[in-house]
């Protein structure tokens, strides 16, 4: 591997600068607030600059020909492009620079929209000097840019499927079938998933695990499929192409000789309520979830088992088990696996609606949730596909559906389930179906019957006589001696207050994230949005790629959607490792640390911050070195060493304290210095302008990969300026991307406050603030009362600020 | 005037989330006894035909301010406040009902909204003590401290 350090030209001629600005329009989304060619213009006479023009849309065909022809024929050493987010084209741009000739790692962009003119909407003459200012920052980071070479490694190919529904079920198959090895590893004793419980599928009506089980089976006997039901992930490290996963499998207790005969149920005195079936009947301790199950072996839930405390107190189940295929002795076992790529299909929960007590569900027996009434329906079901009521077993004459119980409200989750309107109608035609006679009231506040053959089925449910009243209820009584229900509400069309009396009431509760969903987003360094569910790289373009290099999204894990739309996804994530694998290898960015032997001193305190263990060796081997396969390109290393031995390729000392310098140029006095992480805050930055959130023109923010990178030094730097505020913002405690390098962030910012306060400054002029990449408002507010603190203080306190610290620090530097 | 009193009072574009769902018409008591006009019309009227001609409905005054739309919007609009506010206006505008007018007097004049001596009778028949005068003066002064003078002559 050639090292990055010999690339040709790595120290810039600062006197030979060729720097092409490239300032876009974005159409109107730029062009309407900013005054692009005004931008163009003062960019021009920036240091090193030959070239510099605005065009309509540099992110077209024709702007980017318009870069390359320009590094050809004005022979440009350096590109700066004033436009989006580099989140979302500085691939674009790099790869227009490298056809060019032009080593990719000498672009740089300045984010003039989603920072600039989305988030300044109104304010135009602020707005352009900040875009200003914005490309002379990237202006003079680009100066001091090196090229790079880019590491590539090989991609293990192997891939892991976190979740056994529909989605995992699909993107395994669909993996193994293109050649490759894949773990499947479901939580539950079989794969399936929600889809498994669900009678029958909306809008065509299949049998829903009638077009499930034969795709559960082939997972089962597939050669390239292991199959490794009872386990979760339990820890993950590496990266894109080399991932090393620990898997816990959790005990089954019967061997893999079990034919699910049965045998053992009649055995089994322990009872507990049947999970598959939502709670509505009982199972015993030994157990198959379902007829179908794959694999078809029977487990033992020990957590229900007399032997759980480890004495074998009952072995009737053993003594039932003609082939002896029962082993009380089995553990839980740890598996190591090294996978290139990850799809995660972990699933959803649907709600409880217990909480909303108005609604009675928990408390009266006549009201039960969607899921439940799908049990009930399905002919394999506690009641063999009897439509009863709990109560008395009564089949009901007239049956209520309450729509988007749980969803839509501030009370539980916000957002729309997606399905349970086409769930309700197809509930509804399937009674209708089997019991034309039973009167069906749906009460919705908005039918949403969207997709492909959705419209015919509800209007099908209408034809067949199925009453759909606008105005949910806001309460149900019940009356004690019958068990009936009054719901009593409001038909909003008609405008008038009604009473209706039902023999049953069904909710149709909405679908939320899987509980411990957290945990693998954790591990995964995923993000998650405010309703809990995983973030797609981007919403349109990249929809099941996440974040984290490697790592795919499938099925209702990301988002609420049914089964189609699952298995559409399913199918996407799976072609994206498909990319992945058949490549074969992964260039690894060219942003590792690198230790100066020269100036090194081997005290060591840089391995200590170092949270993937990637700097090796010794005080007593006088030197450490940075391994550069291991290293993630966190940066939280650098600002540790006290000898100034390290950095960081691309994110360079230099290169962050030349930005510095440009924000703080003019006019520092009004101004807040923002230090961002790419991938949580600065993220959430760009979401604010995404969102159109409209905050201050005084913040300036400058990106590093991590919040650990930003170095106290630069802190100083801008408060000897006179910057009247700075921000160092990262992902939330435990979200951090770089396995909570944060933690040095917080550390380094809790001692400058320390600082500040023994040095008499005023402290509420540092802040630490953390944003997520969902978190678009939560930064505007930040940025809103940072400008508030801002207006309410005095040159003179700055000044006086400033010259404190600056005595401080002469004070030291006599000392030492 | 009145217009910017009420926005005061209340924050409008809280009323721009509400979807009309109903629940608050289906959990209000008043609706089930009374011909009132029920939150989630008030709201909507309130966006769609101004609530100036919501507050010269007399049917506003029908709500008893328990709060349970309140508590069971998904929204969590704060009606209850809404309806408080749209009153207040009503009422800046002379627009009270001559019943609830009566019992403010009534009020003023004896510190109790309603007429008890019927009600010391049947105290006497229970072998309870007469009710004891109340401070009127006191009450007459927080309600003139409230502003309900401005409104209503006691």
């Amino acid at each position: 591997m050639e090292d990055t350090q010999t690339v040709e030209g790595t120290q810039p001629l600062r006197n030979d600068l060729r720097i092409g600005v490239y300032v876009c329009h974005c159409g109107k989304n730029i062009g309407g607030t900013v005054r692009c060619a005004e931008v163009a213009e003062y960019a021009r006479n920036l240091p090193g600059v030959i070239l510099s023009q605005d065009s309509l849309y540099t992110c077209s065909e024709p702007g980017q020909d318009q870069i390359k022809s320009d590094i050809r024929q004005h022979k440009l050493n350096r590109v700066v492009v004033a436009s989006c987010t580099p989140r979302l084209h500085e691939p674009t741009f790099r790869a227009a620079c490298q056809s060019a000739g032009l080593n990719p790692y000498l672009l740089e962009m300045a984010n003039i929209r989603e920072h600039c003119s989305w988030v300044h909407l109104h304010n135009k003459d602020a707005a352009t000097e900040k875009a200003k200012e914005l490309v002379a920052m990237a202006v003079s980071r680009a100066a001091n840019l090196s090229p790079q070479l880019e590491l590539t490694v090989p991609v293990i190919r192997k891939a892991l499927v976190i979740g056994g529904g529909v989605a995992g079920i699909q993107a395994a198959l669909d993996m193994a079938d293109a050649g490759y090895k894949v773990y499947l590893v479901e939580r539950s004793g079989s794969i399936g998933g929600r889809m498994a419980q669900i009678d029958k599928t909306f809008p065509t009506m299949d049998c829903s695990i009638c077009i499930l089980a034969p795709k559960m089976s082939e997972v089962g006997r597939h050669p390239n499929i292991e199959l490794l039901t009872l386990s979760e992930v339990a820890e993950v490290s590496g990266h894109i192409g080399n991932f090393k996963v620990r898997v816990k499998k959790r005990a089954r207790y019967v061997t893999n000789e079990c034919t699910a005969c049965g045998d053992c149920i009649e055995a089994c005195p322990q009872l507990s309520p049947d999970e598959f079936e939502a709670g509505l009947c009982i199972r015993r301790a030994i157990y198959i979830p379902f007829p179908q199950a794959v694999p078809s072996k029977f487990m033992i839930d020990m957590d229900h088992c007399l032997n759980n405390q480890g004495i074998v107190a009952c072995d009737r189940c053993y003594q039932a088990c003609e082939h002896k295929c029962i082993d009380f002795a089995d553990s839980d076992r740890m598996l190591d696996l090294e996978v290139g790529a990850i799809v995660v299909a972990t699933g959803v929960d649907v709600y409880d609606p217990t909480p909303l007590t108005e609604l009675g569900y928990g408390k009266f027996p006549n009201v039960i949730t969607t899921l439940e009434f799908e049990r009930l329906i399905n002919a394999g079901g506690p009641s063999g596909g009897e439509l009863i009521r709990p109560s008395d077993r009564r089949r009901p004459q007239k049956v209520a559906f309450l729509q988007c119980i749980g969803s839509r409200s501030k009370r539980s989750n916000p957002y729309c389930s997606n399905v349970c309107c086409m769930n309700t109608i197809k509930d509804a035609l399937l009674i209708k179906e089997h019991w034309p006679e039973t009167e069906i009231y749906v009460f919705y506040i908005d039918i949403r019957a969207f997709g492909k053959g959705f419209e015919d089925l509800f209007m099908r449910a209408r034809r067949e006589g199925v009453v759909f009243i606008r105005g949910v209820p806001g309460e149900i009584i019940e009356d004690i001696r019958t068990d009936d229900l009054t719901l009593l509400g409001e038909n909003t069309l008609l405008g008038r207050h009604y009473k209706y009396q039902m023999d049953m009431v069904i909710l149709s509760v909405g679908i939320r994230p899987r509980a411990g969903a957290e945990a693998l987003q954790r591990m995964l360094n995923l993000s998650a949005d405010t309703d809990g569910f995983y973030m797609e790289a981007h919403p349109k373009l990249r929809p099941v790629d996440t974040t984290t290099g490697g790592v795919f999204l499938a099925g209702a894990a990301e988002g609420p959607k049914d089964i189609k739309d699952s298995v559409t996804q399913a199918s996407a994530a799976a072609s994206r490792v498909n990319i992945l694998m058949s490549r074969g290898q992964v260039s690894i960015p060219a942003i590792t640390a690198k230790i100066d032997p020269d100036k090194c001193t081997a005290c060591g305190l840089c391995a200590r911050v170092c949270p993937y263990h990637a700097i090796e060796g010794g005080k007593d081997l006088g030197y450490f070195r940075v391994i550069e396969a291991a290293c993630q390109g966190c940066g939280a290393c650098v600002p540790e060493c006290r000898f100034g031995a390290i950095d960081q390729t691309h994110f360079k000392e230099e290169q962050l304290t030349s930005q510095i310098d440009r924000a703080l140029e003019r006019d520092p006095q009004n101004k807040i210095l923002a230090f961002a992480c790419n991938w949580c805050s600065y993220a959430g930055a760009d979401f604010a302008g995404v969102s159109r959130i409209q905050y201050p023109p005084s913040v300036r923010i400058i990106r590093t990969m991590c919040s650990g990178r930003v170095s106290p030094r630069w802190i100083e730097k801008a408060f000897l300026k006179e910057a009247a505020a700075v921000l160092v913002s990262g992902c939330h405690p435990a979200d951090c991307h770089y396995n909570n390098a944060n933690r040095q962030t917080a550390a380094r910012v809790e001692r400058f406050w320390k600082k500040m306060e023994r040095l008499g400054m005023n402290k509420d002029r540092l802040r630490l603030a953390w944003v997520s990449a969902a978190e678009g408002a939560q930064f505007a507010k930040v940025i809103k009362e940072m400008d508030g603190l801002v207006k309410g203080l005095s040159l003179e306190e700055i000044r006086r600020d400033a010259e404190l610290l600056r005595q401080s620090l002469e004070k030291k530097s006599k000392e030492s | 005037m009145t217009t910017l009193r009420l926005w005061q009072h209340f924050n409008r574009e809280d009323l721009y989330e509400c979807y009309q769902c109903a629940r608050c018409t289906g959990s209000c008591p008043a609706m089930e006894v009374a011909p009132a006009i029920g939150p989630r019309e008030t709201i909507l009227r309130c966006l769609n035909v101004g609530h100036q001609q919501v507050a010269e409905d007399e049917r506003l005054w029908l709500c008893c301010t328990c709060h349970v739309c309140e508590d069971r919007c998904p929204q969590q609009i704060p009606i209850g406040d809404l309806l408080v506010a749209l009153r207040n206006s009503a009422a800046r505008r002379g627009n009270i009902p001559g019943r609830l007018g009566m019992a403010i007097e009534l009020l003023a004049k004896t510190g109790r909204s309603m007429i008890v001596h019927q009600l010391d009778e049947m105290r006497a028949h229970h072998g309870l003590e007469p009710l004891q005068p109340v401070a009127a003066d006191e009450i007459r002064e927080i309600l003139r401290k409230t502003g309900l003078k401005e409104v209503i002559e006691f």
